[in-house]
């Protein structure tokens, strides 16, 4: 590759462009694996996806890579051309998945700028001896059905023997010996070429080798011989030599005018027939057929690629842009304006525009889970071969988008949470033909959206987790404090994901030993997620991912506490109101509770929470905020509902660290920071 | 300056031939990535010179040169093969293609072809 070419550039585009091909070639081999067979369409992708891999491979010097591709083009267009009966499907998309593992490795090596180093020759041996293998067991079937479907009337033209006319005197016969640059490739197809040109001003034409295209050793002859042309023509010599080195890649010509009798000579041994090829007659009507599809299927180029670092900048250039148009709306100088009408009006207009642009940016940022889905497949496939479990994988609602952003921390918990439910949770077919239940087992995962949250969820009809054994584990390794009486079904199946803990004895190739499902815990939490984790002994196991939207931006309300201002998230809030002091409830231990519409919920004074100084004392005379969630509902009390904003999320700094009832922070128009309220910590602190 | 449009299905190779060509004083016009789409952009740019891949999907180089000929008899088409697609390159100059490049190349080489047209 020539250095003077910028490489990072090429080299993103590398990596993208081909880890899109394999993991498209990944898909398909495994939606056609089942049906045990390879439909022509699927053939031609492999070897089409193989091909292009190969040619950038070696554009970029990436033999390893690029000799593998090489190895399965060879295979697939083996296929492809003689449709051998006698292929093992299984043996083969083994060997294309391999090729792509390998292929993905040493891209992964790329991406962390490190060499692709690694060596590819044991599969492609392994791959040419296969095609060995299928030649050797379909040459006997081809040799039969040969000899009975030989094509009659191949037609070919021999350029010689059109050629009956003596010469005239005007005409003359050039002998032309032409050198190839060194290294251009193709030598014979380059003379092919020539000679090709060569026919609309001369005729007779006659080249040394003779066999340039059926031969594949001309190409080497060339490449030390030269190749020889010769042909008569009316042209001058200059004419000639003009025409010949006016063509690409021609290193020396030695062009001369041939005498009579050598010519005689030459005609006598030029009977060894040269041969081109006359071209079928069908084509025309094959390229008018192409030529009617040309306008209806050439609209798709809709789609452009666009780098992952410039879509963050878009985002916290609009994150920016809201929290601005907050500053200059709210701007405390206004306060002392007197009419603002017109203000408000282009205010208005301009926090709309904002919003449209926002949503926009949001929207480009939200990716379908479909990929992180689908790539299970493979692991599925994988470990139920490895294990001899019959499993299969039942993916739901895999078009529901999530955060760009999110998305890469999703993918390897749910591989590990796949993983453990195979290898963990699956019985073997023997013990659940022993059970009643159905020998395949089936491994659910499925994503919905609810509310301002995706949910993730990963079921099998397994086993199920074991109470007892996790409880005895759990306790070994001092990770339960409290009696067992006082914990609950999912207390006790939440500490499989606590740090240190497994309760799988040996260690097997997929799960490892349990350094796995705290680190799920952490991904998760690390986008602002939760774990559950739920079980039926016998009947299987549930884990639920929930996970936000998206992270960057929320709408929020405004509260006043004491002098303090908080954000509450919209989406948690149920509603508001002035509560009256009848339905006020305190039980005797001091805790206040509200009666709403015959409900009783628990308040939380915030300012006490937060241990601020309130004027107010009395609910009745501040106002409650009902928030609530999955896990239930509470009352809060603050003094004053100031509005409601879009806020631009960002995550508090380390060095405050976590505190809790607080999820993140928030700049106000004004400039000053404010807190977000963690709802869900205020109604269960235990959690998270 | 000599307009070209680029035919081929891989980015990677769109990309690094444009760079080459920009590179070279060429103007590129158009680029699109299979050979319907090839053809139907030199109908729409008749550029000077177009550089065509020939394993493509939709319709393969062989095709749209096909296309491309019936458009214009004189269209220059540089085929941009692989080593071992002998048969498909020779079929691609007997359908009308000039000249054509083996990869992997290297930028003189894809000068020295386009120069020549």
């Amino acid at each position: 590759m020539d250095k003077s070419l910028s490489k990072e550039p090429m080299l993103e585009m590398f990596i993208f462009e081909n880890l899109q091909l394999l993991e498209q070639l990944e898909q398909t081999i495994l939606a056609h694996e089942k049906e045990r067979c390879l439909e022509n369409a699927v053939i031609n992708e492999i070897f089409r996806i193989m091909h292009t891999i190969k040619g950038a491979a070696a554009m970029m010097m990436y033999d390893g890579i690029s000799s593998l591709a090489h190895a399965i083009e060879d295979l697939f267009f083996y296929i492809r051309e003689f449709h051998p009966d006698e292929m093992d499907y299984s043996k083969i998309c083994d060997i294309v998945l391999e090729g792509i593992d390998f292929i993905k490795n040493e891209i992964g090596k790329l991406e962390q700028d490190q060499e692709a180093d690694g060596d590819s020759s044991p599969f492609v041996e392994n791959i040419g001896q296969y095609l060995l293998q299928i030649k050797e067991a379909s040459r006997n079937s081809k040799l039969i059905n040969e000899a009975a479907a030989r094509p009659a009337g191949h037609r070919k033209k021999f350029y010689i023997s059109t050629s009956k006319s003596p010469p005239t005197e005007s005409i003359k016969r050039y002998h032309a010996l032409i050198y190839f640059t060194p290294g251009c490739e193709m030598e014979n197809i380059r003379a092919f070429n020539l000679v090709h040109k060569l026919k609309d001003q001369a005729e007779q034409i006659d080249y040394i080798p003779a066999d340039i295209i059926e031969n594949n050793d001309s190409v080497e002859f060339i490449r030390e011989n030269g190749f020889a042309v010769i042909f008569s023509t009316h042209l001058q010599q200059e004419a000639i030599n003009e025409l010949f080195m006016k063509e690409a890649f021609i290193d020396s010509l030695d062009l001369r005018v041939m005498e009579d009798e050598e010519w005689e000579i030459e005609q006598l041994r030029a009977r060894n027939q040269i041969v081109l090829e006359e071209e079928p007659s069908v084509r025309n009507n094959e390229v008018r057929e192409i030529g009617a599809n040309l306008h209806s299927g050439s609209t798709r180029q809709s789609l452009i690629s666009v780098n992952v670092d410039k879509l963050d900048r878009l985002m916290d250039m609009v994150g920016e842009l809201v929290i601005s148009e907050t500053m200059v709306a709210f701007n405390p100088d206004l306060r002392t304006a007197a009419k603002l009408d017109n203000f408000h009006k282009a205010t208005r207009q301009h926090r709309k525009i904002i919003n449209e642009l926002q949503d926009i940016v949001m929207s480009i940022r939200m990716v379908p889970l479909s990929m992180t889905f689908q790539k299970m497949n493979r692991l599925v496939r994988d470990m139920s071969k490895k294990l001899k479990k019959n499993v299969e994988l039942v993916i739901i609602g895999e078009e529901t988008e999530v955060d760009k952003n999110i998305i890469e921390h999703l993918s390897d918990p749910i591989m590990h949470l796949i993983r453990n439910a195979i290898d963990h949770g699956v019985e073997s077919p023997e013990k659940r033909a022993s059970l009643g239940k159905s020998p395949a087992a089936r491994v659910y995962l499925e994503a919905k959206n609810e509310g301002g949250d995706v949910y993730i969820i990963i079921r099998d009809d397994g086993a199920g987790l074991n109470k007892e054994k996790i409880l005895e584990r759990a306790r070994a390794r001092g990770l339960i404090q409290k009696p067992d009486s006082n914990l609950s079904d999912g207390e006790i199946y939440s500490t499989i994901l606590l740090p240190g803990f497994s309760t799988c004895e040996e260690i097997s190739e997929f799960s490892g030993r349990g350094v796995g499902m705290d680190v799920v815990l952490k991904n998760i939490e690390e986008v602002g997620g939760t774990v559950l984790v739920d079980s039926t002994p016998g009947q299987g196991t549930t884990i639920s991912l929930k996970i936000p939207l998206t992270l960057a931006i929320i709408n929020g309300m405004r509260v006043k506490v004491g002098n303090s201002i908080y954000i509450l998230p919209i989406t948690s809030i149920k509603e508001s109101f002035k509560a009256k002091p009848d339905n006020i409830i305190v039980d005797p231990d001091g805790n206040e509770m509200l009666m709403v519409r015959g409900e009783c919920y628990p308040v939380l004074r915030l300012h006490q929470k937060f241990q601020l100084k309130s004027a107010l004392k009395k609910i009745a005379e501040g106002i409650i905020v009902i928030v609530q969630n999955d896990s239930g509902s509470i009352c809060l009390f603050v003094d004053a509902l100031l509005g409601e904003q879009q806020v631009v999320v960002k995550a508090l700094p380390k060095f405050i660290g976590k505190i809790a009832g607080i999820s993140a922070c928030t700049l106000l128009g004004d400039g000053r920071a404010c807190l977000i309220i963690d709802v869900a910590n205020l109604i269960n602190p235990s959690k998270g | 300056m000599k307009s070209v449009l680029i035919v081929d299905d891989a980015m990677f190779m769109r990309y690094t031939l444009r760079k080459i060509l920009e590179k070279n004083g060429f103007l590129v016009v158009g680029e699109a990535e299979n050979g319907l789409l090839g053809a139907q952009k030199y109908g729409e740019l008749l550029p000077d010179i177009v550089t065509m891949d020939i394993t493509m999907p939709e319709l393969n180089g062989i095709g749209a040169v096909q296309l491309i000929k019936q458009i214009n008899p004189q269209a220059n088409i540089v085929m941009i093969s692989a080593m071992g697609q002998q048969h498909l390159v020779r079929e691609a100059i007997l359908a009308g293609a000039s000249n054509f490049l083996v990869k992997p190349f290297s930028e003189e080489r894809v000068v020295e072809v386009l120069n020549s047209i």
